[in-house]
């Protein structure tokens, strides 16, 4: 079976330091996958490789495809929507305005794209509240809806998830993943997830890959890694 | 009481000149966190190719829209051949780029049309027209009208289009937009392509009022500047309301104090920058000054 994305045996780092040391994974169509490992490890490094925000050696396929030499625009163009570290969320923009950027590539008419602004309001009826306002005056659990309601709205097929529970009330982080796994159900959207929460993204993927210091240490099912002891205590913390 | 309405309606006149080229100097700001120094000259240039249209016989409002649609694609060239390269260099080296232009672009013009002023159509009856009790000219009513649309359609393009909110998001978060399929390169390239046609605009409306020479626009860029960092150098509406209140303000102290008149209304200007850039730095519409890497 070949995978939605898949990365074999990745290099890349910033200038001259190397931060990936040769990062395989692959991501199933539909799946969950967590990418888990501590501080400074490369998690959001194999992000940034993916869409393109730094060079890579190696290879990358995205549906069959290499991204070799693509930019970040037209590889996101291709059906990758990455929340990155941080959120990104365009703060001087008004909270609809960050949602019309996630569609505004879209080619399936505008029919569509206000079917899926319902949903997502469904989704997070906060963001349709305040739709008018400015982005920057949403909490911090609100603007992680609305980076993933954007990302939503780009109609991908598969999502890239940079810590979506960083500096989140556990409360609001439930309710965040449970939307996830639903989308990921209702749409068929491929999740790769990044989480230093490795008990929470255990419970919501299906594989799981620990990166340690730029190298996949472990890798395996979810449910396997959750029980196996030995694993949670070296590598997940818990 | 009279006088004093006439000298407030040719100070907006004035203001919609000066906020034009104001608005070139934010988008640019936008777009790239500098001030293009070439903007008047550009402008100037624009201009030349207005007069060599009308003195070939084309009609005004026909060499009009011509030299914007030109100045546009100037823009986006000069964008793309002069400023890429250098994108990433320290800002020093790109004030230093943008200078080199200005001097330039400049120096092009001067060999091309010379340096004798030129005087250049107005297509608007210099006759005035009573107006509340005050009398106006239908020259300044023109250039209010024009500025006035001009600045309105740049308002809906960046306020209601889709291409609008992609240049406003790549000038602010260049990052977050690439990962939203934002192609921000050309954006900048589209921003430049705009201040280019805006700045022409001012230059043609200026040009009947000061004669065409290669160095029209000198003295305008520095009441652009003074409407820009009066308005906040970041925002858009901050350009269009400084430009009126320095066109304003310069035009009341050139006729009410005495000894301004018509030769220190610069330095009113130079005022207007150091008094906003001690007093509130950030302008009337600017945020404060924390700007995110
Ligand atoms: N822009 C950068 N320039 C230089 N080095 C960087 C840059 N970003 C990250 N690094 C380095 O690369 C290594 C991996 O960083 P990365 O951000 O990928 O880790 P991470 O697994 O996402 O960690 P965290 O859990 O803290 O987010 C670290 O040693 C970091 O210092
Ligand atoms: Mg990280």
């Amino acid at each position: 079976m070949s995978a939605l994305l898949e990365l074999e045996d990745v290099r890349c780092g910033y200038g001259p330091t190397s931060v990936l040391h040769g990062v395989s994974l692959a991501v199933p169509e539909g799946g969950i996958v967590s990418l888990l490992g501590a501080n400074g490890a490369g998690k959001t490094t194999t992000l940034r490789a993916i869409t393109g925000g730094l060079r890579w050696l190696g290879e990358i396929r995205f549906a069959g495809r290499s991204l070799r030499r693509m930019h970040t625009e037209d590889i996101v163009g291709v059906g990758i929507a990455h929340v990155p570290e941080g959120r990104g969320i365009l703060t001087e923009l008004t909270v609809d305005e960050n949602l019309k950027l996630g569609a505004h590539r879209r080619k399936d008419g505008a029919t569509a794209v206000r079917k899926d602004y319902d949903r997502v309001f469904e989704y997070f009826p906060v963001l349709r509240e305040r739709r008018n306002l400015s982005a920057s005056t949403l909490s911090g659990g609100e603007q992680q809806m609305l980076a993933i309601a954007r990302a939503m709205l780009m109609q991908p097929r598969l999502m890239l998830l940079d810590e979506p529970s960083l500096g989140l009330a556990p409360l609001v982080v439930r309710s965040i993943f449970e939307i996830i796994r639903t989308f990921n159900q209702a749409d068929h959207v491929a999740v790769l997830l990044v989480e230093q929460n490795a008990r929470l993204a255990l419970e919501m993927s299906t594989d799981a890959y620990v990166l340690e210091v730029g190298r996949v240490a472990v890798k395996g099912a979810s449910a396997e890694l959750k029980g196996n002891e030995s694993v949670r205590r070296s590598y997940l913390g818990y | 009481m009279q006088e004093f309405l006439q000298q407030i309606v040719s100070g907006i006149a004035s203001g919609g000149i000066f906020a034009s080229l104001a608005l070139a100097l934010v988008l640019i700001y936008n777009a790239m966190g500098l001030v293009n120094f070439a903007q008047g000259e550009m402008a100037m240039l624009a201009t030349f190719i207005a007069f060599t249209l009308v003195d070939h016989g084309v009609s005004y409002w026909i060499a009009f829209p011509v030299t914007l649609v030109v100045a546009f694609a100037g823009g986006i060239l000069v964008q793309r051949i002069v400023i890429r390269p250098v994108e990433r260099a320290p800002i020093l080296t790109l004030v230093i780029v943008t200078l080199g232009l200005a001097t330039l672009v400049n120096g092009v013009a001067g060999f091309i049309f010379g340096y004798v002023p030129r005087s250049f159509p107005s297509p608007f009856s210099a006759q005035t027209v009573n107006l509340l009790g005050a009398f106006v000219s239908y020259r300044d009513l023109g250039v209010i009208g024009v500025s006035t649309v001009v600045l309105l359609l740049i308002y809906l393009l960046l306020q209601r289009t889709t291409i609008g909110l992609t240049m406003r998001a790549a000038a602010h978060h260049p990052e977050a937009s690439r990962l939203l399929g934002v192609h921000v390169s050309w954006m900048l390239a589209l921003g430049w392509g705009l201040a280019s046609a805006v700045g022409a605009v001012s230059g043609i409306m200026v040009a009947p009022i000061l004669l065409l020479e290669p160095n029209m626009m000198q003295t305008i860029i520095i009441y652009a500047f003074a409407a820009a960092v009066l308005g906040g150098i970041e925002s858009p509406l901050g350009a269009v309301v400084g430009g009126l209140i320095v066109g304003v303000t310069v035009n009341l102290a050139g006729a009410y104090i005495p000894f301004v008149g018509g030769d220190l209304q610069l330095a009113v200007a130079l005022a207007i920058i150091i008094t906003v850039l001690v007093i509130k730095p950030n302008g009337l519409f600017g945020r404060p000054s924390v700007r995110r890497v």
